[in-house]
């Protein structure tokens, strides 16, 4: 059933892209729950925008028993700021847990002690992802704050060791921002971890300004310069061979593709954004895909805001933006071609151990669904 | 109804130069944006246009340039660029390249020290390094010339210049008086009656010497009328295409009928506030052609539709020859008089073709874009949802059949 399952998400993104529609709901739903952080990054401008506000615990209650309902596969990510600063962030773990919603969290490691990596343990939570932008002190500490790389070096061996103790608890994973400060040790990184116990790294590159993401400036700070490329490409090349043989990286797309983004030559052709994909809502409440705002979730529910004409206007520029900016969470490369998802089923279903009547049922289901959507095109 | 060849882009009025016989730069003007030049590229594509000319000003000031080219490219339409070639970098003519511009015209006018006469000192060596730049990348250069009493005799050099350099095409033009604001000026640049004759003499020599060295130029015809005209004379060709086939649009959207009659303040409109495809289609433009033709148009030399000349020159030989042959009695001499001219003018003709190939597109390109125009009038305008649509149609019955062959081999 699972196969049919992803093969109906699919069919939704891509149709919903086609016909501007909402046939499909957000996968990844994100919650800056917080503008109040431990450090002020150089390259975060969540700080500085979003000043001011905080998400309440009762809106988010109200928006986590919204979604429970919701007959779709999407995950919950827990955002700030550092969302380890707000006194009720376990209230909401637990609320969470409460209604079987998928969740995760990021943070800077900054907070996390025993007491707290024991109870994390415990929150029902699936991936705790801790950031580390460098393979040594120096590094991490230039581009975040001083004890920085300590405090997310320790926080990663509290969690190793609690879930060591217990026996079960969430993925342990870290992300890493690619830039220009970093781009000789990204493979450092690699190793440190693994000593370290972790079970994930997913690598993405910076956001020149969080403000406006189109903004990919190359004279920027973080930015890799053109003779830095090299050193990017030779990073890449050992990560692969790396992966290939230990996994540990988890790649959200084709890396190579890092060295056109920073060349400023990646088209729409190699990444497309699915602008229903992803959904985050901000400290203040606002919600927004990508660029401007299109509702509030104080003021209505959040599918009230997936529906609004801003909503549909926003999601119109994404569909006609010419420049993809490859994060990781914006896109669905599987739903972008109606043949490549049709493909995709034929390839599961030839490979899966089902009996020959239950394949045969799963296409018939399958070709309804395709005959459904012809409908509602060629009437649009 | 004519469909539409070209459009000339006159995207900026800025320019980094200074030339003598050029006061474009003097005014500021708002530009169009990138997006109104977009629609301006694809409204010219559903029109069945061909080539999009990018001049300026130096266009290479605008930064969205190779976006320009690029989208001109994806719309299936030639792009070509006239430029100083002071901003060709190595970098530049890269992204040239990468952007697919077909043609990059650069300004050349002669020697040294002609050139940094007319167009500032230093400027020779920056456009040969552009020229060389260009040519590194594999991209079609042309070297474009404006004659005028001052690089009347370095003509040749030009021809030189091409072949040491590799360029492909050397375009002459006489000067013309209509980007000068004192328009009292204009006997600056034209050449005295007495010298005619020897302009005449350079422009055979410059003729024998392009076929020498296997460069196309313009055609004969065309080039042998400059002496007559830069001496003060106008001509109006029969055949000439400007006002049926292309349009001249400057930076703030303005589009006229042709350039020269731009200079007289004949407006079509803006393609800000009318599409070039309403504009093009108007009855306002169609009888203000009617009328230019009607009321007897000035005449200019302008290179847009040079070979217009060519044709005409044909015929007249072919005319010629004939009157001889009813003459003289020697039939063979006279027959083999009509083959040489012939051949050497399907000579002309393949060296001028190969430079078509790379500026109006191939002939092959050229029917296949046609086609659907006979066939229906015009494209619809707002092409783009429609087609998705029809694309994505096809490809659920394509599905279909893989989903329905799937259930019969699992």
């Amino acid at each position: 059933m699972d196969i049919l399952k992803e093969f109906e998400t699919n069919l939704a993104y891509y149709f919903s892209e086609v016909l501007e529609k909402p046939f499909a709901k957000p996968c990844w739903i994100f919650f800056s729950l917080s503008h109040k952080c431990t450090y002020s990054c150089q390259m975060c401008g969540v700080v500085k925008i979003l000043k001011g506000h905080e998400l309440c615990l009762k809106d988010v209650k109200n928006v986590f028993e919204e979604i429970s309902v919701w007959d779709w596969d999407f995950t919950i990510v827990i955002t700030g700021g550092e969302p380890f600063l707000r006194p009720d962030i376990f209230d909401i773990f637990k609320q969470a847990q409460k209604l079987k919603l998928k969740i995760e969290v990021v943070s800077n490691g900054s907070l996390i002690n025993q007491a707290i990596a024991e109870k994390i343990m415990f929150s029902g939570l699936k991936n705790i992802a801790i950031s580390l932008d460098g393979a040594c002190e120096q590094t991490h500490d230039s581009i975040r704050e001083k004890w920085a790389f300590k405090k997310a070096v320790e926080a990663i061996k509290y969690l190793v060791a609690a879930k060591k103790a217990i026996g079960s608890g969430p993925q342990i994973s870290v992300w890493t921002t690619i830039m220009k400060e970093n781009v000789a040790e990204l493979f450092d990184i690699i190793p440190l971890i693994k000593d370290l116990g972790v079970e994930c790294l997913v690598y993405h590159p910076v956001i020149v300004a969080q403000e406006d993401m189109q903004n990919t400036s190359p004279h920027a700070r973080f930015w890799l310069k053109e003779k830095d490329i090299h050193k990017l490409k030779e990073q890449i090349d050992r990560i692969v061979k790396y992966q290939r043989n230990n996994g540990l990286v988890a790649f959200l797309h084709d890396p190579y593709l890092w060295i056109k983004h920073f060349k400023g030559e990646l088209t729409k052709r190699e990444w497309k954004c699915n602008p229903f994909v992803f959904t985050n809502i901000g400290p203040d409440g606002e919600v927004r895909s990508c660029g401007a705002a299109f509702g509030n979730i104080n003021k209505m529910s959040l599918q009230e805001c997936l529906n609004t004409a801003e909503a549909y206007r926003a999601r119109n520029t994404m569909k006609n933006c010419d420049k993809p900016c490859l994060q990781t969470c914006w896109a669905n490369p599987q739903a972008n071609s109606l043949p490549g998802i049709v493909n995709k089923l034929v390839y599961d279903l030839k490979n899966s151990n089902i009996n020959r009547e239950a394949k045969r049922e799963l296409l018939d289901i399958a070709l309804s669904r395709l005959i459904e959507y012809e409908g509602i095109l060629k009437n649009a | 109804m004519l469909n539409l060849k070209e459009v000339i882009f006159s995207i900026t009025n800025r320019c980094n130069l200074r030339c003598k016989m050029c006061d474009i730069p003097s005014g500021t003007i708002e530009e169009l944006s990138t997006e109104q030049w977009m629609n301006v590229i694809k409204d010219a594509s559903c029109l069945g246009a061909q080539t999009i000319v990018f001049s300026g000003g130096e266009p290479l000031l605008r930064e969205d340039l190779f976006k320009l080219i690029s989208f001109t490219r994806k719309n299936n339409l030639s792009a070509c660029i006239t430029s100083n070639g002071h901003l060709i970098n190595e970098l530049v003519a890269q992204s040239l390249h990468v952007s697919g511009a077909n043609v990059v015209n650069i300004s050349i006018e002669g020697s040294r020290q002609t050139h940094d006469y007319l167009r500032g000192s230093g400027s020779f060596d920056k456009a040969l390094a552009g020229l060389e730049n260009l040519i590194k990348y594999k991209i079609e250069s042309t070297i474009a010339s404006t004659v005028s009493r001052y690089n009347y005799k370095d003509l040749l050099n030009l021809l030189e210049l091409a072949k040491d350099y590799g360029a492909t095409t050397v375009r002459l033009q006489p000067f013309n008086a209509i980007f000068l604001k004192d328009a009292g000026r204009k006997s600056e640049f034209l050449i005295d009656k007495r010298d005619i004759q020897e302009l005449d003499k350079i422009i055979r020599d410059f003729i024998n010497l392009s076929k020498e060295y296997k460069i196309s130029v313009n055609p004969m015809g065309y080039l042998l009328k400059i002496p007559v005209y830069l001496s003060g004379k106008n001509f109006y060709p029969d055949n000439c295409g400007a006002l049926w086939y292309s349009c001249p649009i400057n930076p703030n959207g303005d589009l006229f009928p042709c350039w020269i009659e731009g200079a007289n303040n004949k407006l079509i409109g803006n393609v800000k506030k009318e599409s070039l495809h309403e504009l093009w289609l108007s009855e306002k433009r169609m009888k203000m052609v009617n009328s230019i033709i009607r009321d007897g148009c000035k005449g200019c030399l302008m290179s847009c539709y040079d070979e217009a000349f060519n044709s005409k020159l044909l015929r007249e030989s072919v005319v010629e020859n004939a009157k001889k042959f009813k003459k003289v009695a020697d039939y063979k001499k006279v027959m083999n008089k009509i083959v040489q001219s012939f051949r050497s003018q399907i000579t002309r003709l393949r060296l001028r073709y190969r430079f078509y190939i790379s500026y109006r597109g191939s002939l092959f390109k050229v029917v296949a874009r046609r086609l659907p125009n006979i066939f229906k009038k015009f494209r619809p305008l707002k092409q783009a949802k429609p087609a998705e649509k029809e694309v994505v149609l096809s490809q659920i019955s394509q599905a279909k059949i893989k989903l329905k062959k799937a259930m019969r081999v699992l």
